[in-house]
């Protein structure tokens, strides 16, 4: 009875935080003066201004998704399969984007492409002039959310490579060399993966809003922002966001068609075997030079440019004094973000896992819709729901904040408590539950201390998003409450450049640190 | 034991929200502010040190400039959560009247500035102000002396303005239609379109693409010139249509405005006594803003002119904050949006 009730009450508590709120925004979008109108939406279209966002944004969605998988995959392959010197230290390095918010990247690309950055002053004010052109247009704007999300692929394709049956390739190698045996075995088998991998990229560069904002690149997450922001039009607001909604909607329609059943759990390759490694011979040279190549110049050369331009003791003390009450707030919410995803997470990937409800499905897709939906999306709804006297426990307090955080990023530690409880034999739970032991008590003892590695990455992954959300928060913060990302953002304006690069190395660290220290625990606990 | 997984850790998040939800402080005062948060907080912070009561900030972000926190406002009419607004432009604070978000005040501290930047009744009082001003490469032999630069085809090409959609361009564009009317004013628009001129994102952007010899002049705020002075870049600043007979150049003061419902009423009117003193505006014009100070008496900042030198245009604020919101659907369809 207990696990029937808590479980409702997850699916409740889903439904009031993260539908309730889109649904309120678009009652109002829809609702002019009291009667059912469509002003907003034929406004958005006949402007010719919608058609331009549709445009702009498949445009930048595709390429990205494209260029992060051309890429993404081969590197994925690489790194897992091969014998290529120094894998893990570049897979850490390529991963390293993907931890940070994507505006900083975009700050470290202007610090090196710039008008006044790196190259111009190495090449000169001409050439500036075309690499800026360059960056804030859609090549910058592709450039800066590939090395953004390249490491979704990659470590997806690392991820999948690993639930391939090696006794399959082993059979393919009698009749063929290894790179037949990638074309006709092993890729097609990783594929639903690499397909999901791709699904994420596009749906992510699709809601991206810090970016394409820094880079004043018009698209439907900024055009949805600004309506907001800069015209008060919560109707055109909405309108702007709702084709972002249908188009995410149905891409996980297509997802949950042609990939739920091939991607949904995770599970080791049979027996724990391992497949055997495919030596690169003679191309070791080339390819680690090619690959070295690649990293240095959309890892290392922007992070190096960024930490060498906030290299001065003035800006690090600047930095701290304007922005250090900011990061300690943003360090607490998104601790106690990450914690409760950690504990939402759990309890809804079990009833996903578990199938504990009749409705599971769906809220497997509703927190799937509500991670995939813009931020700006997610804040404007949070506004019109909490934006009332009676609720200003709510709005006028950072706990809309964390709300914001829960709708958007549950379906993280969601889907990584689906996969870690896809490991664990369900005969230890029915063992206990034979004994006649509760719903709860199975789950202390029995199915927590088993899914504690996940629960951990859950926290971790759940920290980082946590950290270095800006959408929703730049909307929703009550006064006096800002976060690190927030400040960051309006202290661009005149604030020095050596300001916010030692601000964005900051934000770097501040991101980074949990996932070393957890690091260096699991390392020293291994060797105990 | 039990549910120490379900129950436990969630009691104890929930706490931790629930604290912070009814973690509120009696002697504080709510400000949202469009000015430059790099110039407005050293401000805001001098006011908490000197009077104990603890500021609450939610700043502009450079894109919404000037909009977004006076939008925040407007949504939360019936549900006022600021005491004080803090606007880099008086226009919307005429807007914010208009829509019955303020409430009238006369700050003591407001003798001496002239009435010109003062609304009537006290719904809002303009301090440290910016001109609009053209910033000219130095490399330019004739330098452009009126707006009317931009419609004539010698400049073909090689102007550059701000997206009036936003901030002071567009209380430039709603000043110049209260003045010319609605035709002149947007015959002049259009000209300029015809001349080939290019819009930039914002006046900062406006001004390097000037410095950079991209183009040869735009029309930006005071403070992104004197900032780009003082960095040694090659441009120089001129005031527009000085002579006789002439508009004049626009003067865009800060404003400050109390909060209808405001929950905390007397720090807000404590808070804007603050704003609107000389030493307040003697700091504004000593910062990197450079912005000029309204009090006579209160030195400028060694690049500008004081406010009695400068031909200002005769505007009225409250015929350009309803212009401008007439003209939004004008201006969008003008920007290509």
């Amino acid at each position: 009875m207990s696990k029937r009730i808590i479980l409702v009450s997850v699916v409740i508590f889903l439904v009031v935080i993260g539908l309730l709120p889109i649904l309120v925004m678009f009652a109002r979008s829809v609702i002019v003066k009291g009667h059912i109108s469509l002003t907003f939406y034929r406004g958005l279209l006949a402007s010719g201004q919608g058609w331009v966002l549709i445009e702009h944004s498949f445009a930048l969605s595709l390429l990205t998704t494209l260029l992060t998988t051309a890429i993404g995959l081969p590197l994925g392959i690489l790194f897992a399969k091969t014998d290529l010197p120094f894998r893990r230290v570049f897979s850490v390095l390529f991963t390293i984007p993907l931890l940070v918010p994507p505006y900083i990247t975009a700050i470290s690309w202007f610090s090196l492409l710039g008008r006044e950055g790196l190259l111009a002053q190495v090449l000169g004010p001409s050439a500036a002039q075309v690499t800026s052109a360059w960056l804030f247009g859609l090549p910058g704007y592709v450039l800066v959310l590939f090395s953004t999300f390249l490491p979704i692929v990659m470590l997806l394709t690392m991820t999948y490579l690993n639930t391939v049956n090696p006794r399959l390739e082993e059979a393919g190698k009698l009749v063929s060399g290894w790179l037949r045996v990638l074309k006709e075995i092993t890729i097609p088998l990783i594929l639903p993966g690499v397909l999901l991998a791709a699904m994420l990229v596009f749906l992510l560069t699709l809601g991206e809003f810090g970016v394409p904002t820094f880079l004043r690149y018009d698209v439907f997450p900024v055009e949805s922002f600004t309506q907001f922001s800069a015209f008060y039009n919560f109707g055109a607001a909405t309108a702007a966001a709702i084709p972002l909604a249908i188009i995410t909607f149905l891409v996980l329609v297509v997802e949950r068609i042609f990939l739920r059943e091939k991607t949904y759990q995770l599970r080791p390759a049979p027996d724990g075997e391992q497949s055997a490694g495919i030596s690169l011979g003679s191309s070791r040279k080339w390819l680690v030079a090619l690959v070295g190549l690649l990293c240095l110049s959309i890892v290392v050369a922007p992070l190096l440019v960024l930490v060498f331009k906030s290299l001065s003791a003035s800006a690090y003390t600047e930095a701290l004094s304007k922005a250090g009450d900011s990061l300690l707030r943003s360090l607490t919410y998104a601790v106690i973000g990450a914690s409760l995803l950690t504990v939402l997470g759990f309890l809804s990937g079990y009833l996903i896992h578990s199938k504990g409800l009749p409705f599971w499905r769906s809220v497997d897709s509703l927190t799937i819709l509500l991670f995939a939906l813009p931020s700006t999306v997610i804040g404007i709804g949070l506004i019109s729901l909490w934006n009332r006297p009676l609720t200003n426990f709510i709005y006028a307090t950072p706990v809309i904040i964390i709300l914001g955080y829960l709708a958007r990023y549950t379906a993280l530690t969601s889907r990584i408590t689906v996969s870690t409880l896809a490991q664990i034999p369900p005969s230890m739970e029915e063992a206990a539950q034979v004994v006649g032991a509760g719903w709860l008590r199975r789950l202390s003892p029995i199915v927590a201390p088993l899914a504690k590695r996940g629960l951990v990455a859950g926290w971790l992954v759940g920290y980082i998003f946590c950290l270095r959300d800006m959408g929703i928060t730049m909307l929703v913060y009550p006064p006096g409450r800002d976060t690190f990302p927030v400040r960051i953002f309006t202290l661009m304006a005149n604030g020095s450049a050596e300001l916010i690069a030692a601000l964005s190395v900051i934000m770097i660290i501040a991101t980074l640190l949990p996932l070393g220290i957890g690091g260096v625990v699991f390392k020293l606990r291994k060797r105990v | 034991m039990i549910a120490k997984i379900a129950k436990y850790p969630i009691s104890v998040l929930l706490g931790s929200l629930l604290l912070i939800s009814c973690s509120k402080q009696a002697d504080e005062v709510v400000v949202y502010v469009s000015e430059d948060q790099i110039f407005s907080e050293p401000i805001l912070k001098d006011f908490e040190k000197e009077t104990g009561i603890k500021i609450k900030a939610i700043y502009d972000t450079e894109e919404a400039k000037s909009t977004g926190a006076m939008n925040r406002l407007i949504s939360e009419k019936d549900n006022p959560q600021a005491d004080v607004y803090w606007a880099n432009e008086p226009i919307r604070a005429e807007v914010l009247k208009q829509r019955g978000i303020s409430a009238p005040y006369f700050s003591p501290n407001a003798v001496g500035i002239p009435d010109i930047f003062k609304e009537p009744e006290g719904y809002w009082t303009g301090f440290s102000a910016r001109a609009r001003i053209l910033v000219v490469h130095k490399g330019i032999k004739e330098k452009p002396l009126s707006i009317h630069a931009y419609t004539e085809p010698r400049w073909k090409g090689k102007a550059v303005i701000t997206n009036p959609l936003f901030g002071t361009t567009t209380d430039q564009m709603a000043a110049l239609f209260t003045i010319w009317g609605d035709d002149r004013a947007k015959r002049f628009m259009e000209d300029m379109k015809k001349n080939e001129v290019k819009i930039s994102t914002n006046n900062g952007e406006s001004a390097d693409l000037v410095a950079s010899g991209e183009f040869d002049f735009s029309l930006v705020d005071s403070d992104d010139v004197i900032n780009r002075i003082r960095q040694g870049k090659p441009v120089e600043m001129v005031y527009p249509d000085q002579g006789k007979g002439d508009i004049g150049c626009l003067i865009v003061p800060n404003a400050a405005v109390l909060i209808k419902g405001a929950p905390h009423p007397d720090n807000a009117k404590k808070l804007i006594d603050y704003l609107l003193s000389k030493e307040t505006e003697r700091k504004l014009a000593l910062a990197d803003c450079a912005q000029i100070p309204l009090h006579p008496g209160v030195e400028p900042p060694s690049e500008v002119k004081s406010i009695e030198q400068i031909k200002t245009m005769n505007i009225d604020y409250a015929k350009v904050a309803r212009k401008l919101q007439a003209i939004q659907p004008f201006l969008k369809n003008w920007v290509g949006y």
